[in-house]
């Protein structure tokens, strides 16, 4: 170690060791103090309109919800029939199949090796149960307030949203939870609905909405990303005009919150990075950076 | 001097350190100079003041110690044999007046003396000598330091002259005396008899000493010639008591021939009433403490000498025997004709009912009856476990072998007492049934109570199809329910409508078994209820077959809403991903079974309190038999009529003293407490109590599972 000259009487060099006996108290640190400091060598630099374009995932879901809410809305109030919403749904889904398979030529599918026929069975399942149990569904809330009801299904769809899987490595995320809330969420107000014909198309309305609607706009995303861009301005535009037929001060709140977390939350993101003040050195702890797959089998 | 009197009750546990006897001598004159000391701390408020305060409390060590019969140092030896004159061994009023009945016995001289007797004419009986010479038969030599206590049957405290025979128990340096043979007797006769009684009894019985009950002044001839006698009966030590008229003070001394210096003994005289000792059963103290158990045995020893000893207690004075003897028996042996007879009779009674009883059993254990509708019947009605309980009573008590030890008779008494009063509370039963056509109106309020029952349930399930306190039901779900139990105990009455012309004539028939006895009957009640309320057990297990696939339906979808799975392998919950249609059925049944859990909910709660009523009064019924089963009735007439045959120990009265006699005790039988005997001799019963703990119990029913609270023991668990 390359001994510092010190001002101090001593001549010896101060070693950074507490086993042997120095003339310096233990405290004693000298002008190469911190030299090993790095500050912020893992801060990502971030730009503005990447940040943008990723935070439609956050709008699209925030869009769904509103539109599931406004079309529940529709439906009880009697304006939307089941059978029309029905028919609708039925077309978008078709629509949007031929369009998964579409947009990358096949490779997904013969990736994940799911077969039509599969898709088809449990397409079928799943509506035979629902149209099975919709009695069952409607007559569920029957005895509890209604009160109860939105408040849980608010509960819900904002558990939905908070565990929702946006892209991010995080422990929080499970899109299990998610989309069982999502159900559960749209089982609450289907029970609500007048009539089984009309918790039916609800459910399976929530089902294209909250789960085959995601899975579309990832591969969407992945694939072209200005086609994205458009779809989800179109979708967001839509979920404004349908709240605003129901009420113009959600409308005016809907929108405002969309532009925050599209326009004004990277913005922020990005000016509240240069107060980062993450400091690395030595101490901190050791991170094989080694592939250990050669030790694999 | 006042009577000390103090008597407690003393445990075996505490025969040898409880006896607080505190007596201050005053001065140091007399024989015995013991002071006896064994003061517990029990005793520190207690003891006697024995108003002869000329004692000097310096003599006493600290009041908290814990010897017993400390042996006092300055004794004084008792030199042995050579130096008396003895006289002739024969019977005091044999000798002819003015014959010379003494002869010098020379130091050693023993032979020479029997030379001597044999050529003396005899209208006496002269003894040979046989044992003269074997002075030193090898006998464990005495605990040096333990004062000797001498056990005397209060029967033979008015008993004629002559030597004490019992045992010496050198450990506990006690001679048991057991009986006083009389003169004139032949020794060596007497010593065959002793072997005799020795090898039929198990019991080292001998000669311990001399009596001398002289009714007029004190004889010195007449002692000095049973000091003789030590030498013939060699016995170590060698006991002289004698009695002067009518006091109550005896004199005790001992002879000690093996050890030269002369030693003053310490005696303690212990009265003891031989009838009683001999009839009672002593029990073992139930908690072990370490003292205890060398204690119990010391007292059991003498116990045990006792009542071994019977063949001793045979011969009577009208018998024509070599030996006469006093004892408890002596002037007749006790009996009694009734026992006799009984004696008699039961021989071929027994007979007969092994004979009924193996037949009876053969049934029951024929093929026949093993089939599977009828064994599981059998196993579960209760009426069957009683009726084959009491069978194996009677062949408990008609086996032909006879009880080996106490508990085993006792127990035998126990249980015929048991099943007697048993049969005769149910012929009470019986009789009270029979009269004035009771049958006939208990038949006639069955049904109404029944249709009552059936009404009561069905206004119960009315108010839960509403809205039961207030709750909220789902609508479907309740009525389906409701309608689904209400077609049930429409069933059942319709059920009940058409027994009803039947009930009166089966009634008859079942009341009629009630002579079998009080439990039998007790036990059809209880079967006639569980029949009565099926239907609210068959309600309880739909109930709560429900509630329980719904909890676990439910638990098993809130770990698939949370994405996580049980690992059955692992025995944990992991997570695990989903399909999708796995998943949207998953979360919609999870919705639908947790909407639905308070209805299902509540009609398990109401079913399961009902179930848990009927329970409750079979089981109080239940409890009921086991009580009259297992309490040992015979035990309990026993302690309160004699209760000295049950015995938890002994305790110690003293009576009058004065110096320079031993020490008198009266050992008095102290008996056991109620609740020991019950404890001691309870009957084993055949039921369990509940098998479950309440955490378990509590568990049980919120998950949802079935409760048999009352399990036999029989049946296997599962």
């Amino acid at each position: 170690m390359v001994c510092a000259q010190v001002e101090t009487s001593p001549r010896r060099c101060w070693q950074k060791v507490l086993y042997e006996r120095q003339p310096f108290p233990d405290n004693y640190v000298d002008q190469r103090f911190l030299e090993e400091l790095r500050k912020n060598i893992h801060a990502r630099q971030y730009q503005y309109w990447n940040v943008v374009f990723e935070s439609g995932v956050v709008v699209q879901q925030l869009c769904s919800v509103c539109v599931f809410v406004v079309t529940w809305w529709y439906m009880d109030a009697g304006v939307l029939s089941p059978q029309g919403l029905f028919g609708a749904a039925l077309l978008t889904s078709l629509l949007g199949y031929v369009l998964f398979d579409a947009i990358d030529a096949g490779v997904g599918r013969r990736e994940s090796g799911r077969t039509r026929w599969a898709d088809l069975k449990s397409t079928l399942v799943f509506t035979a149960f629902t149209y099975g149990f919709s009695p069952v569904l409607k007559t569920l809330t029957e005895s509890i307030s209604t009160d109860t009801i939105y408040a849980m299904s608010a509960f819900m769809l904002l558990g939905h949203l908070i565990f929702f899987d946006y892209g991010a490595n995080a422990a929080i995320v499970s899109s299990t939870l998610s989309l069982n809330m999502a159900i559960f969420a749209s089982v609450c107000l289907a029970s609500r609905l007048p009539r089984s014909l009309h918790a039916f198309v609800m459910v399976t309305f929530a089902m294209q909405i909250f789960a085959l609607w995601p899975m579309l706009q990832k591969k969407l995303k992945a694939r072209t990303p200005y086609c994205y861009v458009g779809v989800t301005a179109l979708f967001a535009l839509v979920a404004l005009v349908g709240l605003a037929s129901v009420s113009s001060v959600g409308a005016v709140l809907f929108a405002s919150l969309l532009l925050s977390v599209s326009c004004l939350c990277p913005y922020c993101l990005i000016r509240l990075q240069q107060l980062k003040d993450n400091i690395h050195g030595p101490w901190d702890e050791a991170e094989i950076k080694e592939d250990l797959s050669r030790f694999l089998m | 001097m006042r009577t000390s009197h103090c008597s407690h009750n003393l445990g075996a546990a505490q025969f040898r350190s409880h006896v607080a006897i505190s007596r201050e001598r005053a001065g140091c004159g007399g024989r015995g100079k013991g002071v006896f000391l064994s003061c517990s701390s029990l005793w520190h408020g207690r003891l006697p003041h024995s108003s002869e305060a000329a004692a000097d409390t310096s003599r006493l060590p600290g009041r908290s110690a814990w010897l017993c019969w400390v042996h006092h140092s300055a004794l004084s030896a008792v030199i042995c044999a050579p130096q008396l004159s003895k006289a002739l061994i024969t019977h005091p009023k044999h000798i002819p007046v003015g014959a010379p009945s003494h002869r010098v016995w020379s130091a050693g001289g023993l032979r020479s003396s029997c030379e001597l007797h044999r050529t003396a004419p005899s209208p006496v009986r002269t003894p040979r000598v046989g044992g003269g010479q074997r002075c030193g038969v090898s006998r464990p030599p005495r605990i040096a330091g333990m004062v000797l206590k001498v056990f005397f049957p209060s029967c033979c405290s008015s008993a004629e002259s002559g030597i004490l025979i019992g045992r010496w128990i050198p450990e506990q340096s006690s001679a048991v005396v057991l009986a006083v043979v009389h003169f004139p007797f032949i020794p060596v006769q007497v010593k065959q008899y002793l072997r005799e009684v020795q090898q039929v009894a198990k019991v080292s019985v001998s000669v311990l000493g001399s009596w001398n009950n002289s009714k007029q002044e004190k004889e010195e001839s007449l002692s000095e010639f049973l000091e003789d006698l030590g030498t013939i009966f060699s016995h170590e030590p060698w006991i002289q008591i004698s009695k002067e008229g009518d006091s109550k003070f005896w004199n005790c001394s001992t002879l000690q021939k093996q050890s030269d210096s002369h030693r003053e003994e310490e005696i303690i005289l212990v009265y003891y009433d031989q009838r009683k000792v001999m009839l009672s059963h002593l029990h073992p103290p139930l908690d072990t403490a370490d003292l205890g158990a060398e204690d119990a045995s010391k007292l059991s020893a003498i116990f045990n000498t006792v009542a071994s000893s019977k063949v001793l207690f045979m011969t009577d004075r009208y018998d024509d025997g070599p030996i006469k003897m006093t004892h408890w028996q002596s002037d007749g042996v006790e009996a009694s004709i009734i026992v006799e007879l009984m004696k008699q009779a039961s021989v071929p009674a027994c007979m007969l009912l092994t004979f009924l009883l193996s037949l009876v059993s053969g049934v029951c254990n024929s093929r026949l009856l093993k089939f599977w509708p009828l064994s599981f019947l059998w196993s579960k009605l209760s009426t069957c476990e009683q009726l084959g309980h009491r069978l194996q009573h009677l062949q408990v008590i008609s086996s032909s072998k006879k009880a080996q030890n106490q508990t085993q008779l006792m127990r035998k008494a126990n249980i015929f007492v048991s099943l007697l009063i048993d049969v005769a509370l149910g012929i009470l039963l019986m009789s009270w049934l029979y009269r004035k056509n009771q049958i006939g109106h208990l038949a006639d309020t069955l049904i109404p109570v029944a249709d009552h029952v059936a009404e009561e349930l069905q206004d119960l399930l009315q108010w839960l199809m509403g809205a039961p306190a207030g709750l909220k039901m789902n609508r479907a779900l309740d009525q389906v329910l409701g309608r689904f139990f209400l077609y049930h105990i429409h069933l059942w009455i319709s059920y009940i409508h058409l027994m009803s012309p039947f009930i009166e004539m089966i009634l008859w028939y079942v009341g009629l078994s009630a002579c079998l006895g009080l439990t039998v009957a007790l036990c059809i009640l209880s079967d006639i209820i569980a029949l009565l309320t099926f239907h609210i057990y068959c309600f309880y297990v739909y109930g709560a077959r429900l509630y329980c696939l719904k909890i676990y339906g439910l638990s098993s979808l809130w770990r698939l809403f949370r994405g996580k799975k049980w690992n059955v392998l692992r025995q944990r919950v992991d997570s695990c991903s989903y399909d999708l249609d796995q998943l949207f059925i998953g979360t919609l049944l999870f919705t639908i079974l947790l909407f639905l859990l308070p209805t299902t909910a509540l009609y398990y709660l109401v079913f399961t309190l009902l179930r848990l009523l009927v329970v409750i009064v079979q089981g109080l019924i239940h409890l009921l038999v086991d009580l009259i089963d297992s309490l040992p009735l015979y035990s309990v007439i026993l302690r309160f009529c004699r209760s000295y045959r049950l015995a938890a120990g002994v305790k110690f009265r003293v009576l009058e003293q004065q110096d320079g006699k031993p020490l008198r005790l009266l050992m008095q039988i102290n008996p056991l407490s109620y609740g020991s005997v019950v404890q001691t001799y309870r009957l084993p019963t055949y039921s369990c109590y509940p098998k479950d703990s309440w955490t378990s119990l509590c568990k049980k029913l919120f998950l949802g599972e079935l409760i048999y609270p009352w399990k036999h023991k029989g049946e296997k668990q599962d």
